[in-house]
């Protein structure tokens, strides 16, 4: 009766078997225990049992090693666990098969007898189980890890997957860091090759979704913006995000260049970047570890790519010419032009929107164009730029729907979208408004100058009718005066702290511009700081409101103080023709009936003229008095300085403190 | 094979059957067997495992009683090697998962290696056993040079896992450890190996942070913290910001070899850090790659040393030359310290509708814009930075500002004297005396600082320059407000004033003129001058940033104390007689024009006082040609004369009497500080003649 039934060759055979996941004869896989044992079934010493389990650790880490490579490289479909997953699992397989080797050399020890104390002492390289243990210590340390990350990287596909090994290369011991170094090296190749592929051919070589940059199908205009995003889930830690965003520009420029521009000078800069960068641009140049020189190589390629497209941008599509014929046209930059074409659309503009026809229009806008300065600015801009006639309503005037338009195609309109064009269109309307009023204000003076000597004629007599017509006169001249006054410092206001500022700065950082991106940042800031400080923007639109009642009313006192001085002339003519006794001539020349009804005319017209204009003078009062206190409540530094400028003497604060103290 | 069961330790029939019933040869194959167990940790069959009553940090072995008690005594010898090994193998397998940190990784590794040579060993013996050649004073013998080193190791290990140290922690236990058993040759080399292997990984961290200034410390092991809440934004904002102080700091854990160097290599770090924010990256790389040579630790610590004077060279170099320090520095000073009068003058000019109103009311903007027009029209116009000044109005005058900076302790003005005892009714009777605060008392200037300039003009820097600034630009308003009392005294010549108060008025103007000169002389020749100078020099010779800082920061507090901020009772006496000046300035402005009535032919009197008092503020020029105009037939109007005496009167003795005490105080003062004697001697002429 013997203790053991099974001879330590045997168990030691087993073992061997167990630890390529195989069961033996007497060393099987127990599920209870989770792991490799002798078979309950055997008489074996307790202690060696103890030996046997410990052995086939080992065992069990190997089958789960196995079963991850076999789930995923042999059975699953490839899609699923992709190049990266295939990369992880070849060179587990690689690992692995370090290990076969082992278990080789071990087999062949096996059947070397284990000398016993009755033998001699000329035994070769036999296996008992405590040399086992000292054969499989640093496999047992290996296979660990390897089933560490089996399990961490069980659901992670890609980046994530490269991301996730990386985290497991944060250990102290040498062996598991040289395990690791080898083994991310490969796992991430197929990585950096595809950030290769993209960053100097604009090639998304990603089959299975695992790169970090995705792209989409998307019409030329919006394939900057929208074309290709960042996708954070398969970004690896070890790529920091400022990396991978210039990564994802990069490619983008070239497909930007490749797509929109028609271009083919990239492909030059992206070898010099290649060669500038130092490395040879084939397989492996790149790899895990050296995220250094995969940033010089980006940062190098970045530069190269991005100047190209931005000379590109700047040299072939003129974008700063096309910049400044906007900032001349569209925003009343060019002022001879302007003029002129107000002159010759304002009387087309004053019928109803639906009788102005915008090939007269456009007509007018070509001789304006041929009478101004204009005419010297090239053909190609000039083309460019249209009437465009906007949706109206019932009863909008022409002033109402007229606007000019810039067109521009590819490649400029991925930075002068629709939304910008939008915001120009916008910008322009207010800007016409403005002029318009500014225009209406000059033409009154041009009515009023020639009558000034009018109310001079009047004072001396004392005849009611007259000094009223004194009176009413000069309730207009201030009226202007101070609608002048408004009118001329927020049109200062906007062309030199708003549109010139603007311009300066945006031309400044245009200059420091690095990539398209910077670009269409500074383009997108200086619309929305013309949008801002000329009180466009979401947050001054009570503001704006105001703004325009008073242009309305502006407006509107013109039509009065037209009707005003026709008349006013009528009385002169009358009153000279009185005074220097022809009123026969007079009356032979305009006829009787007419100046009948003129003199009835005029007592009730100057008083009704009268009170209209103090209505006016009231409305604009309290208009500009709610406009000039809303200013100080927009935070905005060069708000302050129009109410400033437009409150210099401090006028208004007096008047609107008497006011408000009067009451009590 | 031949078997005999005699021989054959494996053949043994009955399991449960104590030792004892074989002769002591068998007996001692069957022990050499199961020792060969319990060497790997695993019980054998006649010695068995048994488990403390509290965790397995107390196991132990027990043979089976009935053993020959010789056998017995030696295998009880080798058992406490057994007993070591478990617990060093467990705490092996315990550390090597990645939670325990780079050290514990590192270390664990170490022992591994060394079990590795233990299992070896034991596969050694167990082949000579199964030769037959193995006896248990065999054993005993194989086993002497393990005993010792597993010994060693399972006394740090049990010390290492009892409170689950990590990274310096181990480190130095490893050291503390391997100098207390120093006299044991063998263990003490296996503990130093081991920490050097240990210490691989965190040398590793080290490297990094003080050649790129880079924390690469995945599990906080470092002795370095990085407190990211701070920004350096803060330091241009925020007047209590301790970003470089605080930004970086030592952990308590420090590995023994490094804690001399540790404040080093704090630095070190931090300047390669201050370079990488600014966008410059270095790295500093040694051409000699001469690892391992000399002893390792000295070699760190030159390597540190090196790298620290490359740090703070290349970052003051940075600073210096391409951020212009100087040049900040000097252009801070045209502003702050008003060394380039024509701008001040300018502005006062200009703004001093503005400033005369209340604080609530005056518009920053339109200051900015009046400052902005004097920039570009003084010499300040060719300094490369006037466009980084701006102004700002401050809520509270000068005086209640210090009293809260001391109440407060910000801004590390904490060696203010106690304002205390009699502030409760002082500020308040200067503040009636001084009527209303106006926007000359709470003007400041700021000015716009970047990183890294922002290391040296702090907040902090920048508030005690705004402080000089406001002490120096209301001396200015006084002296020009009591030049327009020597304005309005010039047009009364030629009137007959022999007999009035106006001599007396005369010479107390000139009085006052002398003490305010005096004491803008004081300020800026005695005190702001020599100080920079001093500063200006000592920074030509400076090695590192913070050496720059500490010059600057030395600078500015010496210049507070003696501009006399510092001192409240001074302080407030000065504040005192400024404000009787301007008291003063404002009396006679209002009076003297007034006092002189017209001739009775000439137009209404009150008319012209009126007219006279409603643009009393500045437009003195206008009142004077217009006395001109009348000067031949005007006389003093008796009435007037006598308010006017009485005014003159009372605020003379009000000024002689705060003089008095003002130079009491300064020279009691000198006795400590000296530069007070230069004040008080300058206004002492004045005192003394009264």
């Amino acid at each position: 009766q013997e203790e053991s039934e099974v001879t330590e060759g045997a168990l030691v055979r087993d073992v061997l078997y167990a630890c390529q996941g195989i069961d033996g004869r007497y060393v099987k896989f127990d599920k209870e225990l989770d792991g490799y044992a002798v078979d309950e079934a055997f008489r074996v010493p307790r202690a060696t049992r103890m030996l046997v389990r410990r052995l086939c650790e080992v065992g069990w880490l190997y089958k789960r090693v196995r079963q991850h490579i076999t789930d995923n490289l042999e059975e699953g479909p490839l899609e699923a666990i992709g190049t990266v997953g295939q990369a992880f699992c070849s060179s587990l397989q690689e690992e692995l098969s370090d290990y076969y080797r082992l278990i080789a050399i071990l087999e062949a020890q096996v059947h070397n007898p284990i000398p016993l104390m009755s033998e001699g002492s000329k035994a070769g390289n036999y296996l008992s189980l405590r040399r086992l243990m000292v054969w499989l210590a640093e496999p047992l340390v290996r296979m660990r890890l390897l089933a560490v990350l089996v399990d961490g990287c069980k659901s992670l596909r890609g980046g994530a997957m490269a991301g996730a090994i990386h985290m497991h290369a944060q250990h102290g011991a040498p062996i598991v860091r040289s395990i690791m170094a080898r083994l991310l090296i490969r796992v991430c190749s197929p990585l950096f090759e595809m950030v290769r592929r993209w960053v100097l051919e604009g090639e998304l070589d990603d089959l299975y979704e695992e790169f970090f940059v995705v792209g989409q199908p998307v019409k030329a205009e919006a394939l900057w913006r929208e074309g290709y995003r960042l996708q954070s889930s398969m970004l690896p830690s070890f790529i920091p995000e400022s990396l991978a965003q210039r990564i994802l520009r990069t490619g983008k420029s070239i497909n930007f260049l490749r797509v929109c521009c028609e271009d083919h000078g990239w492909a030059e800069a992206a070898s010099e970047a290649v060669a500038a960068a130092g490395t040879s641009g084939n397989r492996g140049g790149l790899g895990y570890g050296e995220t250094e020189a995969l940033e010089v190589m980006v940062v190098e390629a970045a530069r190269k790519i991005d100047g190209h497209l931005l000379k590109i941008m700047y040299e072939r599509y003129r974008f700063r010419d096309h910049c400044l014929a906007i900032k001349r046209y569209l925003l009343l930059g060019q002022g001879d032009f302007i003029q002129y074409l107000m002159d010759l659309v304002g009387p087309d503009l004053s019928q109803p929107a639906n009788t102005v026809s915008s090939f007269k229009l456009a007509g007018l806008l070509e001789s304006a164009i041929r009478t101004s300065n204009a005419q010297y600015d090239e053909g190609d801009i000039l083309d460019r730029l249209r009437v465009k006639m906007m949706p109206y309503n019932s009863g909008d005037r022409g002033w109402d729907v007229f606007s000019l338009e810039y067109t521009l195609r590819d490649p400029l309109n991925t930075i002068f979208t629709e939304a910008v064009m939008a915001s120009y269109l916008k910008i322009f309307n207010f800007l016409w408004r403005l002029k318009r009023v500014e225009h209406a204000l000059s033409a009154t003076w041009q009515t009023m100058k020639p009558n000034c000597s009018l109310a001079r004629l009047f004072t001396p007599s004392g005849h009611g009718e007259k000094s009223q017509v004194v009176a009413v006169l000069r309730r207009c001249q201030t009226l202007r005066n101070e609608m002048n006054h408004f009118v001329t410092n927020l049109q200062y206001y906007i062309m030199f702290e708003v549109l010139e500022y603007s311009w300066a700065n945006f031309l400044e950082e245009m200059e420091d511009a690095q990539d398209l991106d910077d670009l269409i940042a500074a383009h997108e800031k200086y619309l929305t700081s013309i949008i801002e400080k000329a009180l466009l923007g979401e947050r001054s639109k009570l503001l704006c409101k105001t703004l325009f009642s008073l242009f309305d009313l502006i407006l509107r006192f013109r039509g009065l103080a037209d009707r005003l001085y026709e008349n006013a002339r009528a009385v002169q003519a009358r009153s000279d023709n009185s005074a220097r006794k022809k009123l026969e001539r007079e009356l032979l020349l305009s006829g009787v009936g007419r100046k009948m009804a003129n003199a009835d005319f005029t007592v009730e017209f100057l008083k009704g003229m009268g009170e209209e204009m103090d209505g006016v003078a009231a409305e604009y009062s309290s208009l500009f008095e709610g406009f000039i206190a809303q200013l100080p409540v927009q935070q905005h530094v060069d708000l302050k300085f129009l109410s400033f400028r437009l409150d210099f003497s401090e006028f208004y604060i007096r008047q609107h403190m008497s006011m408000s103290t009067t009451p009590l | 094979g031949n078997k005999g069961a005699s021989s054959d330790p494996f053949s043994m029939s009955d399991l449960n059957r104590a030792i004892g019933i074989f002769a002591p040869s068998v007996q001692e194959l069957l022990l050499i067997d199961d020792l060969l167990f319990t060497m790997v940790g695993i019980e054998g069959k006649y010695i068995t495992l048994k488990k403390g009553r509290s965790k397995e940090s107390t196991l132990s072995f027990q043979i089976d009683p009935s053993m020959d008690l010789s056998l017995q005594e030696l295998a009880k010898r080798i058992l406490p090697l057994c007993e070591s090994y478990t617990i060093v193998s467990q705490f092996t397998e315990l550390r090597s998962h990645f939670k325990h940190g780079l050290v514990n990784h590192a270390l664990a590794a170490a022992l591994r290696a060394i079990l590795q040579d233990y299992h070896a060993l034991v596969a050694q013996l167990e082949h000579q056993f199964r030769l037959g050649r193995l006896a248990l004073q065999g054993l005993w013998f194989y086993c002497q040079p393990m005993m010792g080193a597993m010994q060693a190791l399972s006394t740090v290990v049990l010390k290492a896992s009892g409170g689950s140290h990590s990274g310096a922690a181990i480190l130095n236990l490893l050291e503390n450890q391997a100098a207390a058993i120093a006299g044991d040759n063998s263990a003490r080399s296996l503990l130093q190996k081991l920490s050097q292997f240990a210490s691989a990984p965190y040398l590793g961290i080290l490297e990094r942070w003080v050649y790129e200034g880079v924390i690469d410390d995945p599990y906080g092991e470092f002795f370095i913290d990085e407190n990211k809440a701070l920004l350096k934004e803060s330091l241009s904002q925020d007047l209590s910001a301790t970003y470089w102080q605080q930004r970086y700091s030592l952990k308590h854990e420090l590995p023994g070899f490094l804690s001399s160097a540790a404040e080093t290599i704090l630095t070190t770090g931090k300047y390669l850090n201050a370079m990488r924010e600014c966008g410059h990256n270095v790295k500093i790389s040694f051409p000699d790659d001469t690892k391992g040579s000399g002893s390792g630790t000295r070699h760190h610590l030159e390597r540190i040393n090196v790298a620290y004077n490359f740090a703070s060279a290349e970052l003051l170099n940075l600073i210096v030359q391409k951020f212009d320090l100087m040049g900040r520095l000097r252009s801070v000073k045209h502003y702050f310290l008003v060394d380039q009068g024509d701008l001040l003058v300018h502005f006062m000019d200009i703004a001093k509708d503005e400033l005369a109103k209340r604080p609530s009311t005056i518009s920053v903007e339109k200051l900015q814009s009046l400052l902005d027009l004097a920039l570009r029209t003084s010499i300040a116009a060719s300094d490369p930075y006037y466009e980084d000044l701006f102004c700002n109005v401050e809520k509270l005058p000068l005086l209640r500002q210090l009293e809260n900076l001391q109440k407060t302790g910000i801004g590390g003005l904490t060696d203010i004297e106690k304002f205390g005892e009699s502030s409760g009714v002082e500020p308040s009777s200067s503040q009636a005396s001084s009527g209303i605060i106006t926007g000359l008392e709470t003007f400041t200037l700021n000015y716009k600082v970047q990183w890294p300039l922002s290391l040296v003009i702090s907040r902090k820097a920048l508030m005690k320059y705004q402080l000089i600034f406001r002490l120096l630009f209301h001396c200015k308003h006084v002296e020009r407000q009591l030049c327009g009392t020597w304005q309005v005294h010039q047009a009364t010549r030629g009137l007959r004033f022999i007999g009035t108060s106006m001599p007396r008025s005369y010479v107390l103007c000139q009085r006052m003129l002398h003490f305010t000169q005096t004491f803008v002389h004081y300020l800026t020749f005695e005190v702001i001058e020599p100080n920079w100078h001093v500063m200006h020099g000592k920074l030509q010779a400076v090695k590192s940033i913070d050496e720059v800082i500490s010059q600057h920061d030395y600078f500015l507090d010496k210049c507070l104390k003696e501009c006399v901020l510092l001192w409240p009772q001074i302080f407030k006496k000065v504040e005192k007689l400024k404000a009787i000046c301007l008291q003063y300035a404002t009396a006679t402005q209002w009076l003297i024009p007034s006092m002189s009535t017209p001739d009775p032919a000439a137009k209404d009197s009150s008319a012209a006082k009126l007219s006279v008092s409603e643009n009393r503020d500045g437009s003195s020029r206008s009142a004077r040609s217009r006395q001109s105009r009348q000067e031949a037939t005007r006389v003093f109007n008796p009435s007037d004369e006598a308010t006017f005496r009485t005014t003159i009167g009372k605020i003379e003795e009000e000024y002689n009497k705060e003089l008095n005490k003002l130079v009491l105080l300064l020279t009691n003062g000198s006795q400590t500080d000296p530069y007070l004697a230069h004040l008080a001697h300058g206004l002492q002429g004045v005192g003394h003649d009264s």
